[in-house]
């Protein structure tokens, strides 16, 4: 681990603390997409809760603060954890989530428990374990940083190498199971993938706001790619940046770690939550935005066009009056239409213009193409999946479809 | 006679989840390099008998072959398309990449996978007119090219038996319809088939084979002789009763 740490352009002090939260980020992403895609992100949170006692037990039990005993203490808790979950679902009627609920709650009040009965205590080596409650990053020691990454470096190998494995269970397990794949174990490994991400963070982190780490990095990097291939190193990465953002920051101010991060991981989820091209909430609205707006301004041409046809061209109050529409949307839809140079005033009543009324044809035959494909669509008989874009029938189904539909169209009319 | 092995054969299983046996004693079976429909009301245990064909849910008794071996050894001789429900379609995974997980059995589960491999991918994609959509989120798809891809990746395991549950749940009748006729291409090929199907119409018109199941078997058979008026109201209660259409065909209806 040392030329890992030797790379940081940092003092040594904080190039440990960098590597240790630059490992935990990369597991934490990583590992806690699984629980994501699985939709059990909170049995991460359960998971981190219930590992606190056994960070105490391991203490009690050996009287040291010795790296590698905690986290096997708090890994044999959360694997207890895990257990108890499992049993409470399968055994009795209690739903998932209060069988989490209850896990959680009750580790960790144990563990609270024990913490406080360790502090009264006269053992001279105890302080410092609460910093498990909500974590420190600063105070991370080679040793630490040496195990994280051996524990990092292990579940991520694993991860890779079974790779297709845990991609085709955690996407279709029926399938998985009838190609004769172990669904069980694999879905036991993810789990215990769970208990590796939160004990590699446990001490940075902390029990409370463990899941934060968890879970942001998955849901961040999934605002922007669309294959598991991708979204794992993508979470890594993410889960990389917020960690070691998060680390420095705390130890220079002197905080906790947790809320740092989560706070840092807050920021990076939101506005890939906003702002990620397809998925964001941004880029949705606006699509809404310009969809209501192009439906508003075609059926206000149509309006006009057969209004137009019936006799004078109208006034805006009689085109009102013959659509129905809300005298608000219709005067939007007219100041787009007279922009585009579609419509003219004369006198008060609203006349289409050349290029207006070859709009207004072409809406129509577009309609038109629709209504054709809707009622004779199935003779068509496709060659393949292709499906019609409503407005677009002859550019998405090609022109030879479309001159069929308009012949099937054309031979009903007869 | 030398009788022809079956494509799947179903001895005496029983199922429960609790005390009440969702399957009781069922026998069946499906003859091979036919389309065979499963049909049966609601909670009938159609899904479950393919579910514990396959090993999927845990049986009380019974025996299941395919292809005259026993199921668990013969798992690489079937396909098996699950209902599209059971998975999440916003999941991070394109279309070609859920088609290549059928190859996954074949070429290993840590093997890389070939060249060879990849065209069969891109043939099973053509083969349900899927193509176009090899690099599409599967979220971005209808529901019928959602149900073509599920075909497609069972085309690519190249197992000699499809067992598909529910296919046709949720798609449109045009669809239904080029689907039904693209199983009926793949019959011709030599494949067996069988479907959880619940639409009695095109049962008739496009299987040649049906199980008739309320927890046990009320009749199996060629379709002519399976899905008639006696044994439907058998099958669904005394609510149904039969009528006979203009063109002489019974149809089930509902009596109040």
């Amino acid at each position: 681990m040392g030329s890992l740490i030797d790379l940081w352009p940092l003092n040594y002090t904080d190039s440990v603390v960098a590597t240790g939260a630059l490992l935990l980020g990369v597991a934490a992403g990583v590992l806690g997409t699984f629980a994501v895609l699985r939709g059990r992100s909170l049995v991460g949170d359960a998971l981190a809760h219930a590992a606190l006692p056994g960070v105490c037990v391991a203490f009690l039990v050996t009287g040291a603060k010795d790296p590698a005993t905690l986290v096997a203490g708090a890994a044999c808790a959360g694997i207890v954890g895990a257990f108890a979950m499992v049993g409470i679902e399968r055994s009795t009627r209690i739903k998932p989530d209060t069988a989490i609920g209850v896990v959680l709650s009750v580790f960790f009040s144990l563990g609270i428990v024990l913490l406080t009965a360790i502090a009264a205590g006269d053992n001279a080596n105890q302080a410092g374990l609460e910093r498990y409650l909500f974590g420190q990053a600063a105070g991370l020691v080679e040793a630490d940083v040496n195990l994280m990454a051996f524990l990092a470096a292990g579940s991520l190998g694993l991860v890779v190498a079974g790779f297709r494995p845990l991609k085709t269970t955690l996407f279709d397990p029926a399938y998985a199971g009838a190609t004769g794949l172990p669904v069980r174990a694999l879905e036991l490994a993810m789990t215990g993938f769970l208990v590796v991400a939160v004990v590699i963070g446990l001490r940075t982190v902390g029990a409370i706001l463990m899941v934060a780490m968890l879970v942001t990095p998955a849901v961040a990097a999934r605002q922007f790619v669309a294959r598991l291939a991708l979204l794992l190193p993508l979470a890594g990465a993410v889960g990389a940046f917020v960690g070691v953002t998060g680390a420095l920051l705390s130890s220079r101010a002197e905080v906790p770690t947790g809320p740092v991060i989560v706070l840092v991981g807050f920021t990076v989820v939101g506005l890939s939550i906003l702002l990620a091209p397809g998925r964001g909430v941004a880029w949705r609205a606006g699509l809404l935005r310009r969809e209501r707006r192009r439906a508003l301004v075609d059926g206000v041409l149509l309006d006009l066009e057969i209004a137009s046809h019936g006799g004078p061209p109208p006034t805006q109050a009689e085109l009102a009056l013959g659509s129905g529409r809300p005298e608000r949307a219709l005067r939007r839809g007219v100041r787009v239409l007279h922009a585009r140079g579609w419509v003219k005033d004369e006198g008060g009543r609203l006349v289409l213009t050349a290029p207006g009324a070859d709009a207004a044809h072409d809406l129509v035959a577009r309609r038109d193409e629709w209504s054709a494909w809707l009622e004779h669509g199935w003779r068509l008989r496709l060659p393949d999946a292709r499906e019609p874009d409503p407005r677009d029938v002859r550019g998405s189904l090609g022109s030879e479809a479309a001159d069929r539909l308009a012949a099937f169209r054309a031979e009903a009319a007869a | 006679m030398n009788q022809p092995v079956p494509a799947l054969e179903i001895k005496r299983l029983t199922a429960s989840y609790s005390a009440k046996p969702v399957l009781w004693d069922v026998d069946a079976t499906f003859p091979a390099g036919r389309m065979s429909a499963i049909v049966g009301p609601n909670g009938a245990g159609k899904s479950t008998l393919l579910k514990a064909c396959l090993g999927l849910v845990p049986v009380d008794a019974g025996q299941v072959t395919i292809d005259g071996r026993p199921a668990k050894s013969a798992l690489d001789r079937v396909a098996y398309v699950p209902q599209r429900d059971a998975v999440d379609w916003d999941f991070p995974i394109t279309v070609g990449e859920v088609v290549e997980m059928g190859r996954y059995p074949s070429v290993g589960w840590l093997r890389r996978v070939r060249k060879e491999d990849r065209r069969i991918v891109a043939e099973c994609l053509e083969r349900v007119g899927m193509s176009a959509f090899a690099g599409r989120q599967i979220g971005a798809l209808s529901g019928g090219q959602r149900q073509r891809v599920f075909i497609a990746r069972a085309l690519a395991q190249q197992a000699p038996l499809l067992l598909m549950d529910e296919p046709f749940a949720g798609v449109d009748a045009r669809t239904e319809v080029a689907l039904l006729e693209l199983l009926g291409g793949l019959r011709d090929e030599g494949r067996s088939i069988v479907v959880v199907h619940h639409d009695l119409g095109t049962v008739r018109s496009f299987f040649d084979w049906a199980l008739l199941l309320n927890v046990r078997t009320i009749a199996q058979g060629p379709v002519g002789e399976t899905i008639v008026a006696e044994q439907l109201r058998r099958a669904y209660g005394a609510t149904a009763a039969a009528k006979t259409s203009d063109d002489g065909l019974e149809e089930l209806a509902w009596a109040r």
